[in-house]
């Protein structure tokens, strides 16, 4: 009755520690039976039947809970290969002291099963004090039979907290999911949300570029949260050029893939079939192994994210369609007036110079009307990769209809943007677009250009554009093919206005 | 507050540190110490168990841990620069070496205070070999003079009384890291390459060190998994002719000489430092540093080092123990140009890897199936995930 009463006790204390589980209950077992039975030690071994081999988990000496790694090799004979093979305590009085040996053998539960738990528990008594005698070897082995029993309890808790927590991860991760689409980062939040539910040292995503044939590196998440692109890796899908070309195009990657199972998991990303990228979690820098149950639930997520990324993809392609013109890939005037207010207003905020470049080809319609539509539309789409290669990235062009093309330029002078006017001016004057079936079996393009300045030519942004729609006017009512600054045209107005003036007088 | 120690074969460790603690408290009666000892696998994972989870896994206040783990659980952002509370605990109280690798990116801060330090020695027993080796320092320098009386000892086992030529005190049971990395040290090899670009495991010398230890056991001089400390108590001095050990061995009867670890007689052998940490989500920050600044006091420092046969890392303290120390003369040898683990962030993980293969190999040795096909086997995957690990921290 009061072995019954200090069990109690000492499973309300575990019971306390939901969180602890089987190491805590294990602890609360030795430091019952210790002071219960008056002991020196009581070590708990688990035994691995496969290798042979008790292992230390914890053990509780002089009043103190310490774990240690010890590993022994039952010598055939001995009194405690005895206790495990008959699975019934020994007793023992070995040079070292006086032992009881209690074995147990249980089934234990985890998602991923049940596992069988073999080992013992060494109580120990120093050379010098009592032997363990029968009546209280017996009284011992009632203690930790009832304990352990209690362990089935204490596994309940832990799996039960542990189902929430999955629950909690479903809600959130599936929520997650559903409102990527709606999200400017949706990548982020994707992984992120990987990350910290799940709690994997890293987390990085690869999409299937399938115009170039290759596997592109999207975004990384590591342990502490921190996202970076990882846009440099770039993986040709080739079989046999790397093992994560491999796993996507289902092929086995070897032994060095094997090791990694325990620590690492790969998983391709598919859509109808379709495999779309893949996301690797890893626990490399911890090498903790990926529990089974957190394999089980990525993997019944791996539907869920597949689709997400795909919709996202998705998503990405209509707003490049809505928002990008299809034949120069330049942004279209929408996009272009949106961006154009926000540059605007850090210009002034900053008091920072903003140009604004305003472009026609020449003769354009007499190209579509010579050479036909198709001829037209590859000029057009040249010019427009002309200008995308001389831009910086801060830069941001637009088509802004028919032959019109407007560039913005951020924190640039009315110099610097001369500068890089005359640059694509001399290139596409350089230019020769093929014409099959022309005399001359190519055609040359010319380019004429308008540019304002802020704050020196105007202060607004109507004002801007009207500078520079005034400046391209010049140079096309000047012959064309040439570049004006908005200043020059003012000047050479107010030029001409003061020659005017003068004849009249 | 709450502490994390790392667990010793040497109970005596986790006494010291108790009674340390109660001398403590009776000076500052509002504070609650708990303090919970973890093996150094355990310690890893909680440590990693809170950075995924801090809610549900919290970390204790101050945590032991080697001193080449510093660099790693700072670049995850889980130790408080103790600087701001430690300003009488002055960086130039310690050894250079100590300091050295004491944090490599941020020299200004200390985000762990070493606490004690260790560096294997070879231990014999004249009587034992008095016979087989007339001139034990100069015959046991080098590892293959080591051997050899080894070898010889083994042989003329039947006319010795000592049931073992060798003992390696502190052993898991199978050859582990710290058994092996003070002979990789001897042959000068290391875990990665000198400017940590590249990992070697397979390099001569890093390969000859590992499978001199292998061979220890090969030859029967050491052995695995053995059942005798577990129904025999711990006493291992008593009954070798040699032990290999950091720490001092306070045997009672018959002596036992020391002498530096086989190979490293000119100095520059293997140092394992111990430090102390504070989390930063600790709230006691404060206190928890003032706990760790009354540690390092001189009188404390010797105290606890004192109670399980190691070493103080403050300089003064050191030496004071040194000079009562009736080994003195190898100590200082010993200490004379101590070598450190480096202290970056992929070498913990690496040192795991390195375990998991000598526990594969371990294995193998105990069921009789080894070949140096094995180790060549092992050492080639485990320095492919360490390149591979470096790629990426």
């Amino acid at each position: 009755m009061i072995m019954k009463e200090q069990t109690d006790i000492i499973f309300e204390e575990f019971s306390e520690q939901t969180e602890g589980g089987y190491a805590s209950f294990i602890q609360s077992a030795l430091k019952g039976v210790s002071s219960g039975f008056s002991l020196d030690s009581a070590s708990f071994y688990e035994y691995d039947k496969k290798i042979r081999l008790l292992s230390l988990r914890v053990c509780h000496s002089g009043g103190l809970i310490y774990e240690h790694e010890e590993n022994i090799k039952p010598e055939t004979g001995s009194p405690v290969a005895r206790a495990l093979e008959t699975m019934r305590p020994v007793r023992a009085v070995l040079p070292g002291g006086k032992y009881l040996y209690f074995p147990f053998s249980f089934d234990s539960n985890d998602n991923s099963g049940t596992v069988g738990r073999t080992g013992l528990i060494r109580l120990e008594r120093n050379p010098r004090r009592r032997n363990f005698s029968s009546s209280e070897s017996l009284k011992i082995c009632a203690y930790l039979r009832s304990f352990l029993r209690f362990y089935y309890k204490a596994e309940y808790m832990a799996l039960s907290g542990r189902y929430e927590k999955n629950i909690a991860a479903i809600t959130e991760l599936t929520e997650i999911f559903a409102t990527a689409l709606r999200v400017r980062d949706s990548f982020r939040k994707i992984l992120a949300g990987v990350q910290v539910h799940f709690g994997f040292d890293r987390v990085r995503l690869y999409l299937i570029d399938e115009k170039n044939h290759k596997l592109k590196g999207e975004l990384s998440v590591d342990i502490v949260g921190k996202i970076k692109s990882i846009s440099y890796e770039e993986i040709p899908l080739e079989p046999g050029a790397h093992r994560f070309a491999d796993i996507v195009l289902g092929q086995n990657s070897g032994v060095f893939m094997e090791r990694y199972k325990d620590c690492v998991l790969y998983m391709p990303l598919a859509v109808q079939g379709v495999t779309i990228g893949l996301l690797i979690v890893d626990n490399l820098l911890s090498q903790q192994r990926i529990e089974p149950q957190e394999l089980t639930m990525l993997k019944s997520f791996g539907g869920q994210i597949a689709l997400a990324v795909d919709n996202i993809r998705l998503f990405d392609k209509v707003e490049e369609l809505s928002l990008y013109d299809e034949l120069t890939k330049l942004p279209l005037r929408r996009y272009f007036n949106t961006r154009f207010q926000e540059e605007f207003y850090r210009s002034e905020r900053f008091k920072q110079p903003l140009s604004f470049i305003w472009i026609d080809v020449d003769y354009f319609k007499e190209i579509n009307d010579t050479y036909g539509h198709e001829i037209g539309d590859v000029a057009l789409r040249e010019v427009g990769r002309i200008i995308m290669s001389n831009l910086r990235k801060i830069d941001f062009p637009c088509r802004y209809g028919g032959d019109e093309i407007v560039v913005l330029l951020p924190q640039a002078t009315a110099s610097e943007a001369r500068r890089l006017a005359q640059r694509l001016h001399d290139e596409i004057d350089s230019l020769r677009i093929p014409v099959s079936f022309a005399k001359t079996k190519e055609m040359k393009l010319s380019i004429s250009i308008g540019i304002s300045t802020y704050p020196e030519d105007a202060s607004s942004m109507e004002d801007m554009r009207e500078k520079a729609d005034d400046a391209l006017y010049w140079v096309k009512s000047h012959g064309r093919g040439g570049i004006a600054m908005s200043s020059d045209v003012v000047a050479a107005k107010a030029k001409a206005a003061e020659e005017e003036k003068k004849r009249g007088a | 507050m709450k502490i994390w120690l790392l667990s010793d074969f040497d109970n005596r460790k986790h006494q010291t540190f108790r009674s340390l603690v109660y001398r403590f408290l009776s000076t500052s009666t509002d504070m609650k110490i708990e303090f919970f000892v973890k093996s150094r696998k355990s310690m890893w994972e909680s440590l990693f168990a809170h950075l995924r989870d801090p809610r549900h896994n919290p970390m204790a206040d101050i945590v032991e841990i080697p001193q080449n783990w510093t660099e790693l659980f700072n670049r995850l952002g889980m130790l408080a620069d103790l600087k701001p509370h430690l300003e009488s605990l002055q960086k130039n109280l310690y050894p250079e070496p100590i300091l050295a690798e004491l944090c490599r990116h941020s020299r200004n801060n200390i985000y762990s205070v070493p606490w004690w330090q260790e560096s294997p020695a070879l231990f014999y027993r004249p009587q034992a070999i008095k016979t087989i080796c007339k001139n034990p320092k100069d015959e046991l320098a080098s590892w293959n003079g080591f051997r050899k009386v080894l070898d010889t000892l083994a042989a003329h086992k039947k006319k010795i009384k000592y049931s073992r030529t060798l003992s390696v005190p502190g052993s898991s049971g199978a050859v582990s890291v710290t058994e092996v990395l003070p002979r990789v040290w001897g042959r000068r090899g290391g875990l990665f390459s000198e400017d940590f670009t590249r990992a070697a495991f397979t390099r001569e010398e890093t390969f000859g060190g590992i499978q001199d230890c292998l061979n220890l056991v090969l030859s029967g001089h050491v052995e695995l998994f053995s059942q005798d400390r577990f129904e025999n108590g711990f006493r291992p001095d008593e009954e070798c002719a040699f032990v290999l050990s950091s720490r001092k061995i306070t045997c009672s009867g018959r002596l036992m000489e020391m002498l530096p670890y086989p190979g490293c007689a000119n100095g520059g052998g293997l140092l394992l430092v111990h430090n102390l940490a504070v989390s930063s989500s600790s709230p006691v920050q404060r206190d928890a540093a003032a706990f760790i600044a009354w540690l390092s006091e001189q009188r404390n420092a010797i105290t606890f080092s004192e109670g399980f046969g190691v070493f103080p890392c403050l300089s003064a303290a050191f030496e004071e123990k040194l000079q009562r120390d009736r080994n003195a003369d190898v100590y200082r040898h010993i200490f004379s140009a101590p070598e450190l683990m480096p202290n970056i962030m992929a070498y913990p993980t690496a040192e795991l890897l390195l375990e998991r293969a000598l526990w594969n190999l371990s294995l193998k040795i105990a069921r009789g199936d080894y070949s140096k096909e094995d180790l060549t086997r092992e050492l080639i995957m485990a320095q492919g995930e360490a390149d591979y690990l470096l790629s990426l921290y």
